[in-house]
C-alpha cells in the first residue's frame, strides 16, 4: 500500500507512544512526502587496503524490489522511505559462498535537508562475511531503509553506527532470515538529535539464529527510540536481543522490543534483555520489553529490563584505586556500553567499535 | 466445592451446572427492574431511586455523557469490546426491599444463593463483616459489634453515601475520576452498591471483612462501587468474591475502586474473580499511598469471558509501598488481561508486581503493566515479575510491560517468562508414584504457590482445589 493510503498510526500504538509519526516526519506535515536527494555511499573493506571480493553495490531492479521488499507493506516508515527514494534503491549483493577476507565498511553519507536510501540486502547462501554500515553527514534530516534476505546458511556479522550530525534519523530494517543462517546484527548510536529506529527481523526459515546487540549513547536533549520485533515463525529457531543505553544531559532514549512466538515455531528459544544506565537527572530511559507467545512447545521465552544509575560500589572501588570521579564514570560507562560491543562480530571488528566508542565517550560525554 | 474459595457448594447444585461450580441460578424476584439500555433518564432515574443528593446526581449525568462521547479502546481485546451490546443489558435491578441486617429476613431464595455459596458460614467463622450484593443493590449487612464501637465504618455505598455524605463526597471520584477511561465513566453513571469502609486513626481491623457480588439474571449489569479510606496508622484487610450463573448470553460487571491509605496505614485488598464465561470483566481499581503507607492489591482472575483490570498504585507519600500480586487462569473462551500499574510520586518508594498466569485450551492471558518513576522521586525500587505457563498447543500468552524512570536513582527490574510444565518434572513426580494428572496438578499449584500463600488459608485451600479441577483432562 503506497504512504498516501495509510492511516497515521495512533500513539495508542507503543511503536509510536514516544515518537508520534509527526514528531519524525521532516516537515511534520505527515500528508506531505517531500523531495529527498539521495546519499553518497562507498563501499571499501574495513583497512581499505582491498576491495571486497564477491560484493557489489547496483541500482536495484524491479525483480529485486519483488522478492526483496517483503516487510512493511503496511508500515508507514516503510512505505514514506520508499516513497521519498522512488526509482533510486541501490542493492548490495554478496555472491553465493562469498567471505571476504576483511570485514565490509559501507558508507553512507546524508547531506542537505532531506536525504533518503532505500537499500536492498542480497545476501547469497552459505555467505559468510562482517558489514559495517557508517550512517553519517549533516543532513537535516535522513531516512535509511534496509530490507531483505540474509540468505540459507549465511553467517553475518551486520552491524549499523549512526554518526549521524545534529539530524534526525529515520531508520528502518525489515530483514528475512534464511534456513540455518546465523545473524548478529548490531546498532551502535552517538549521533543525531532525534532517531527512530524501527528494526524488524523475521524467521520464518528452520534453524535460523539471530542475536542483536544495541549499544546507545545518548546525550544532551538526544532522543534515541529503538523499537526491535523478532518474528519467530518457523521452528528450532532461535533469538537474543541486549539492549544497553546510557543516557546522559536531558536525553531520552526508549527501548521497545516485540517478541512474537507464533503457532508452530516449536522449539523456539527467544530472549531480549534492556539495560539502561541513567547519568543524570535530566536523563528519561523508557522500556516496553513486549512478548506474545502462541506455541506451548518452546524451550523458553523471556524478557526483562534493568534500570539504574553508575553503581556506588564500583565507583568506591575504582577510586580507592587512584581514578578520578570522572574517569571513573568514564570507565564504568564505556564497560556498560562495550558489553554489548563485545558480542558484534569479530575481534578485529571489536576493536574498531572500540576505538569508535572510546572517542565518542571523549569527545562526547566528558564526564 | 466451589470456584470461589472458601465456600461450598453442594452436590446437587455442582450436578446442575456442570464444571463451573457456581453457574446455577434462582428465578427472578425483582421488586424493580429497569428495561434494557441506556439513557440520560435511567441514570437520573436511578438516581432518584436512591434519593441521591443532587451533587451525586449530577457526577452521575456528566459520566454518562463521558461515556456516550468516550470511544472504545482501542487497545486490548477490541474485538470482544466492541461485541458488547451495551443497550441489551439491564443498568438497574432491586431484588428484595432493601438491605438487611439479620440474616433471617433476607428473602428466601436469595438467602439460597449464598447459603450455597457459603456466605453465612464464612462470616461465623473468620470474618469481621460481610457484604452481599445480589444484582444491583445489597441485599445483607453485618459488622462485629467489637468493630463498630471502635468507629469502623461497614457500609453498602448506597447507605454510605446517605449516613456519611461529607466522606464520600470528598472521596468520590477523587482517585478514579469519571473522566479516567470509557468503564469508570459508565461505573459512575449507574453505579449501584458495592462498600464503603472507613477505618479510624489507629485502629486495626485483625480479621478480614468480606464482600460478595453475585449477578443471577441474565444480561445483567452490575457496576458496584466501592470505596475504603484508612486513616493514619490503620489497617484493614478486604476480600471480595464473584460469581454469576452461565447464560447464553452476555453479562457486564464494571466496577470502580478507591482506596485511600493516610500516612502509615495498611490496606490489602483481596478479589477472588470467579464470574463465568459470559460475563465481561471490566474494572477499574486504583488507591492513593501516603506516606510510610501500604497498599496490597492480591488478585485472582479465573473466570469472565474478557478481564480488562490493572490494579493501580499511587505512591504519593515518602516512604510508601505498593504490591501487586495476581494470578491469571485463561480457559476456552477466555480472555484474561490483567496486570498492574504503579507510578512513584514521591521518594523513597518502593514497589513489586508478581504476576503469574496459566492459559489451557484456547484461553489467552495477557499481562499489560505500567510502572511509572517521576523526576522528582528519589531512590526509589521496582521489581517486577511475570511468569506464564502455556498448557497446549492452542492457547497464548503475551506480556506487555511499560517502565518509564525518569529519576537516575532508580533501582528497577523486569523479568517475565513464559515456558509449559517441564516434563522432568512430571517425570519426577510420576516417578513418585503420583498419576500424570495428579503431577501437572501439584505442579500447577507449585506454580501459583506464590499467590496462594498470601490467602487466607480457606481461600488457599479452595484456591487448589480449583485449579486441580481445571487441569483434568489436560493431559492425554
Amino acid at each position: 500500500m503506497a504512504y498516501s493510503e495509510l492511516e497515521i498510526p495512533d500513539r495508542a500504538d507503543h511503536l509510536w507512544r514516544y515518537t508520534p509519526w509527526h514528531r519524525i516526519h521532516p516537515s511534520g506535515k505527515v500528508s506531505e512526502v517531500p523531495e529527498a536527494q539521495g546519499t553518497i555511499i562507498d563501499l571499501t573493506s574495513l583497512d581499505g587496503s582491498t576491495e571486497p571480493g564477491g560484493i557489489s553495490l547496483e541500482v536495484a531492479t524491479p525483480e529485486d524490489l519483488e522478492r526483496l521488499c517483503i516487510n512493511g507493506k503496511e508500515d508507514v516508515s516503510t512505505q514514506f522511505i520508499q516513497a521519498l527514494s522512488a526509482g533510486n534503491t541501490v542493492v548490495l549483493r554478496v555472491a553465493r559462498n562469498a567471505r571476504p577476507s576483511q570485514p565490509v565498511l559501507l558508507n553512507i553519507e546524508c547531506q542537505g535537508d532531506i536525504s533518503a536510501l532505500h537499500l536492498l540486502l542480497d545476501i547469497g547462501d552459505m555467505a559468510e562475511l562482517e558489514l559495517i554500515t557508517r550512517i553519517s553527514g549533516d543532513a537535516a534530516w535522513a531516512g535509511i531503509l534496509r530490507q531483505g534476505i540474509f540468505g540459507n546458511g549465511s553467517h553475518v556479522n551486520d552491524i549499523v553506527i549512526n554518526h549521524m550530525g545534529d539530524g534526525r534519523l529515520l531508520r528502518t530494517d525489515g530483514i528475512h532470515l534464511g534456513r540455518d543462517s546465523q545473524i548478529r546484527s548490531g546498532s551502535i548510536g552517538s549521533g543525531s538529535s532525534r532517531c527512530k529506529a524501527d528494526l524488524r527481523y523475521t524467521m520464518d526459515q528452520i534453524g535460523a539464529s539471530l542475536k542483536v546487540n544495541g549499544s546507545i549513547l545518548s546525550l544532551d536533549g538526544m532522543h534515541n527510540d529503538h523499537h526491535v520485533e523478532i518474528l519467530h515463525i518457523a521452528p528450532q529457531t532461535y533469538s537474543r536481543l541486549d539492549w544497553h543505553s546510557a543516557c546522559a544531559g536531558k536525553s531520552r532514549t526508549i527501548g521497545t522490543g516485540m517478541l512474537r512466538v507464533e503457532a508452530g515455531a516449536k522449539g523456539a528459544d527467544a530472549g531480549q534483555l534492556f539495560h539502561n544506565l541513567l547519568l543524570s537527572k535530566e536523563a528519561e530511559a523508557d522500556s516496553i520489553p513486549e512478548l506474545e507467545v502462541s506455541e506451548n512447545d518452546v524451550v523458553g521465552c523471556g524478557h526483562g529490563t534493568a534500570n539504574g544509575p553508575v553503581d556506588d560500589e564500583q565507583m568506591f572501588y575504582l577510586k580507592t584505586r587512584g581514578f578520578s570521579e570522572g574517569e571513573a564514570r568514564d570507565m564504568l560507562v564505556a564497560a556498560f556500553l562495550n558489553a554489548t560491543l563485545t558480542d558484534m562480530g569479530s575481534e578485529s571488528v571489536h576493536e574498531h567499535l572500540l576505538e569508535i566508542l572510546t572517542r565518542d565517550l571523549a569527545a562526547d560525554l566528558s564526564i | 466445592m466451589a470456584r470461589t474459595g472458601g465456600f461450598s457448594v453442594s452436590s446437587d447444585a455442582r450436578e446442575a451446572v456442570g464444571d463451573y461450580k457456581a453457574g446455577w441460578h434462582d428465578p427472578e424476584q425483582a421488586t424493580v427492574r429497569f428495561d434494557a439500555g441506556l439513557s440520560e433518564q435511567v441514570v437520573r432515574d436511578i438516581s432518584e431511586l436512591k434519593g441521591e443528593p443532587e451533587w451525586m446526581t449530577d457526577i452521575r449525568v456528566k459520566a454518562y455523557h463521558h461515556f456516550m462521547a468516550r470511544p472504545m479502546p482501542t487497545w486490548g481485546s477490541t474485538e470482544l469490546l466492541n461485541s458488547i451490546e451495551f443497550d441489551k443489558i439491564c443498568y438497574f435491578l432491586r431484588s428484595g426491599d432493601g438491605t438487611k441486617g439479620d440474616w433471617d429476613e433476607v428473602p428466601e431464595d436469595i438467602k439460597n444463593t449464598f447459603e450455597r455459596l457459603g456466605i453465612p458460614d464464612a462470616e461465623q467463622k473468620w470474618l469481621g463483616g460481610v457484604t452481599a450484593q445480589y444484582e444491583s443493590e445489597t441485599i445483607y449487612h453485618s459488622i462485629r459489634e467489637d468493630l463498630e464501637s471502635q468507629g469502623v465504618i461497614f457500609l453498602d455505598m448506597d447507605a454510605g453515601l446517605r449516613e456519611y455524605p461529607e466522606i464520600v463526597k470528598k472521596y468520590f471520584c477523587s482517585i478514579i475520576p469519571y473522566q479516567d477511561n470509557k468503564f469508570s465513566a459508565l461505573n459512575t453513571a449507574v453505579w449501584s452498591g458495592g462498600s464503603f469502609l472507613y477505618v479510624p486513626k489507629g485502629v486495626h481491623v485483625e480479621l478480614p471483612v468480606q464482600a460478595y457480588f453475585r449477578i443471577n439474571s441474565e444480561n445483567m449489569g452490575q457496576f458496584e462501587r466501592t470505596l475504603i479510606v484508612a486513616e493514619e496508622g490503620s489497617s484493614v484487610s478486604y476480600i471480595e468474591g464473584c460469581s454469576a450463573p452461565t447464560y447464553s448470553t452476555d453479562s457486564l460487571h464494571s466496577a470502580v475502586v478507591e482506596l485511600i491509605a493516610m500516612p502509615g496505614a495498611y490496606i490489602r485488598y483481596t478479589t477472588i474473580q470467579n464470574w463465568s464465561d459470559n460475563v465481561y470483566n471490566l474494572v477499574t481499581k486504583r488507591g492513593v499511598a501516603h506516606e510510610n503507607s501500604t497498599i496490597e492489591w492480591v488478585d485472582a482472575n479465573v473466570g469472565s469471558k474478557l478481564t480488562m483490570k490493572y490494579p493501580a498504585i499511587i505512591l504519593k507519600g515518602e516512604g510508601a509501598h505498593g504490591e501487586v500480586i495476581s494470578v491469571a487462569y485463561a480457559g476456552e473462551g477466555m480472555h484474561q488481561d490483567a496486570g498492574a500499574k504503579v507510578h512513584h510520586l514521591a521518594s523513597n518508594t518502593t514497589s513489586k508486581i508478581l504476576s503469574k498466569s496459566i492459559t489451557k485450551d484456547g484461553g489467552r492471558g495477557s499481562y499489560r503493566g505500567m510502572v511509572q518513576v517521576a523526576k522528582k522521586a528519589e531512590n526509589c525500587k521496582v521489581n517486577v515479575v511475570c511468569d506464564a505457563l502455556i498448557l497446549d498447543e492452542e492457547s497464548r500468552s503475551d506480556t506487555y510491560p511499560t517502565m518509564e524512570i525518569a529519576n537516575p536513582t532508580c533501582r528497577s527490574e523486569h523479568e517475565a517468562s513464559v515456558s509449559k510444565v517441564s516434563d522432568n518434572q512430571v517425570f519426577y513426580l510420576m516417578s513418585r508414584g503420583h498419576s500424570e494428572q495428579e503431577a501437572l496438578a501439584l505442579i500447577v499449584n507449585g506454580f501459583f504457590e506464590p499467590f496462594t500463600r498470601e490467602l487466607p488459608m480457606e481461600y488457599a485451600v479452595e484456591l487448589n482445589n480449583l485449579m486441580a479441577l481445571e487441569m483434568e483432562g489436560s493431559i492425554g
